[in-house]
């Protein structure tokens, strides 16, 4: 008795532990692809009140929806690197965290926003551009301000990224957005 | 007969000229239906009747060629500093433009040849004229006679001209006339970008073609104190290209010009060109030894110039690295310079060459510079130099020593313009030294300025 009791709980308490460990895992990662999903686009990110002007502009743009077709790119699309998940995640836990303590701890109103459009390149992926805009690569000479324009790109013979040359790509006139320093 | 016979000769000459200097009546009625969004269309169509001259250009040029119109250089956006609607074409649409185009433009498409320039000395020119208190002396103060009538003008017709100065706007975003136009090569513009690659590729053709002649570098490259035109005409390559260069071959690609398609060297075939091994380079002191301009001249051990690299991280004016060059230094520039030599010449002709106009360098250096300099020092520091230089003749000996003369005699040596490193130059300096020193010698014995 006492032994086929013992096996019973060899198998249940591994069984059991599997299926708790199976369910929280569920609930974690259903929990978490909901946070990544809520915390990517507009809403989310023009909730602080620093990002207002950034948002506005985006949504004139194209890329915000006001193009022909209405298709709207979320924020990370553009402002996260899409080249492999595990660099998406840091990269968004970096960037998040270091967000939620400049709005909370710094004063936002003391930073220039006109000189960090200087500094594009580092907030933004030409993985995340390169994503959508695959077709570029391979333009010929049917779509030729295409192809003259990104063949020293795409022969690396050059170190421009996408934003060196599309300075202010996915916010329309952000210039006149941003308060003047 | 012979009327008629005259006649059709007459009709047919006036024909060819007319297609020789392209055909601007021809222009005025220019209909373009090609590959073109509907306003870069009416751009070219309009401009082809206001501005016949420009639109001629822009047809004989490579840009028109392959679909790439007004619009697509001169189109800013809104938020642009630099954005206008003065054209009556655009007014009211959401399609804004500037007069200026800027290296920011250009570097869509040509963004190595932008990198290189900046990274030379030409990406300095105007950003040091700023840097430099005793040029801004001299342009405002002694040449400008701090006249308030005349003021800038001094600068705008003469030194930025070459140099390039900071282009100022006006009220409706336009280029003040005291900063525009210009034709600097170090031009720096209301959008951070800096250089100006009309300087040598003129508007609207941007020509290969014209920026390989000589003629594309002596708008600046002449005068008494860098007459490296003049030295080039007083060389054997020079005295070749004047004999015969209307007859060759200048549209070759970029890295595909080569001996052949010329028999001598213009300026931007040893300064730039790809030949043989070597790449094709915007930077025209990568394959420099020396700096010939400087009071005293260094080998180019610097690296890279960086004063651009200052303005667009400090927003600050500088001087620039005076012995930038190549970036691994002197000695791979002079092996580049001497891979250019290769290709016509044989070694023992280049190293010998290049081993006696060295010679000529350091003679400067040794005899000439180094004395001079010294006595100016000791005066100087004995209150022996009068307060406005230019009054004071030791000065005024001193600085076309350097400036005048110094450089002719080192160029004229490493160009092969014998009459430059001689007459011009090596000749003026044996007597400016022998002035120098009677001067010096007198002030030093009686303790003051005559």
């Amino acid at each position: 008795m006492e032994e086929i009791k013992k096996s019973k709980s060899k198998v249940i308490v591994p069984l059991s532990l599997v299926i708790v460990g199976l369910i929280l895992g569920l609930i974690i990662s259903f929990g978490s692809s909901i946070g990544v999903k809520h915390t990517s686009d507009k809403n989310y990110c023009s909730s602080c009140h620093t990002m207002q002007p950034v948002t506005n502009s985006y949504k004139m743009d194209v890329h915000g929806g006001a193009g022909k077709h209405g298709i709207e790119v979320k924020c990370v699309y553009c402002h996260l690197p899409q080249d492999s998940m595990a660099n998406y995640l840091t990269t968004k836990v970096k960037t998040g965290l270091h967000d939620l303590y400049a709005e909370y701890f710094k004063d936002t109103s003391k930073i220039d926003w006109q000189a960090m459009r200087e500094h594009r390149e580092s907030f933004t992926y030409d993985s995340a551009c390169l994503n959508c805009h695959t077709n570029l690569k391979d333009s010929t000479e049917s779509n030729l301000k295409a192809l003259i324009a990104h063949r020293k790109y795409f022969s690396k013979t050059t170190d421009k990224t996408c934003v060196g040359c599309h300075q202010n790509v996915g916010h329309k006139d952000l210039g006149l957005y941003l308060p003047k320093n | 007969m012979l009327k008629k016979l005259l006649l059709s000769m007459f009709a047919s000459s006036v024909m060819l000229f007319a297609a020789n200097v392209g055909d601007l009546s021809s222009v005025k009625t220019l209909k373009i239906d090609r590959d073109m969004t509907k306003m870069g269309k009416s751009c070219v169509e309009c401009h082809a009747k206001e501005t016949p001259g420009m639109v001629n250009d822009w047809k004989e040029s490579r840009h028109g060629h392959v679909g790439i119109s007004c619009i697509d250089c001169h189109q800013v956006k809104k938020d642009s500093p630099m954005a206008t609607q003065a054209c009556p074409g655009v007014k009211g649409t959401d399609v804004y433009i500037s007069l200026l185009v800027t290296p920011k433009t250009c570097e869509r498409c040509h963004p190595s040849e932008v990198k290189e320039f900046q990274e030379s000395g030409h990406g300095r020119a105007g950003l040091q004229v700023h840097a430099k208190d005793g040029m801004q002396k001299l342009m405002n103060h002694f040449e400008g006679a701090d006249n308030p009538h005349t003021k800038g003008s001094a600068e705008a017709t003469g030194c930025m001209q070459c140099h390039g100065k900071v282009v100022e706007l006006g009220k409706d975003n336009r280029p003040t006339a005291e900063t525009w136009p210009q034709a600097g090569i170090g031009t720096i513009y209301p959008d951070g970008s800096v250089g100006n690659c009309a300087s040598c590729h003129t508007r609207h053709k941007f020509s290969i073609a014209e920026a390989r002649k000589p003629a594309a570098c002596s708008s600046c490259h002449l005068g008494p104190d860098h007459p490296d035109k003049e030295i080039y005409d007083n060389s054997k390559h020079g005295h070749i290209f004047n004999a015969e260069g209307n007859e060759w071959k200048y549209d070759s690609a970029p890295d595909a010009w080569e001996p052949g398609d010329y028999r001598a060297p213009t300026c931007a075939t040893c300064h730039m060109s790809g030949i043989g091994d070597l790449k094709t380079t915007h930077n025209v002191s990568r394959r420099l030894k020396w700096n010939l301009w400087a009071p005293k001249s260094n080998l180019r051990d610097g690296g890279l110039d960086n004063a651009v690299k200052v303005w667009k991280e400090e927003g600050k004016f500088s001087k620039g690295n005076p012995v930038a060059g190549h970036p691994d230094g002197s000695v791979a520039a002079r092996a580049e310079m001497e891979k250019v030599c290769s290709s016509c010449h044989s070694t023992l002709h280049t190293k010998n060459f290049f081993e006696m106009a060295d010679k000529h360098v350091i003679l400067y250096n040794e005899s000439y510079f180094e004395p001079a300099k010294k006595m100016y020092d000791e005066l100087k520091a004995k209150g022996l130099i009068a307060q406005d230089p230019w009054t004071d003749e030791f000065h005024k000996v001193y600085y076309h020593l350097w400036h005048h003369q110094g450089r002719r005699m080192r160029q004229g040596a490493l160009m092969n313009g014998p009459d430059y490193a001689h007459w011009h130059g090596v000749f003026e300096l044996q007597q400016d030294i022998r002035e120098l020193k009677k001067i010096y010698e007198h002030r030093m014995k009686t303790g003051k300025i005559d």
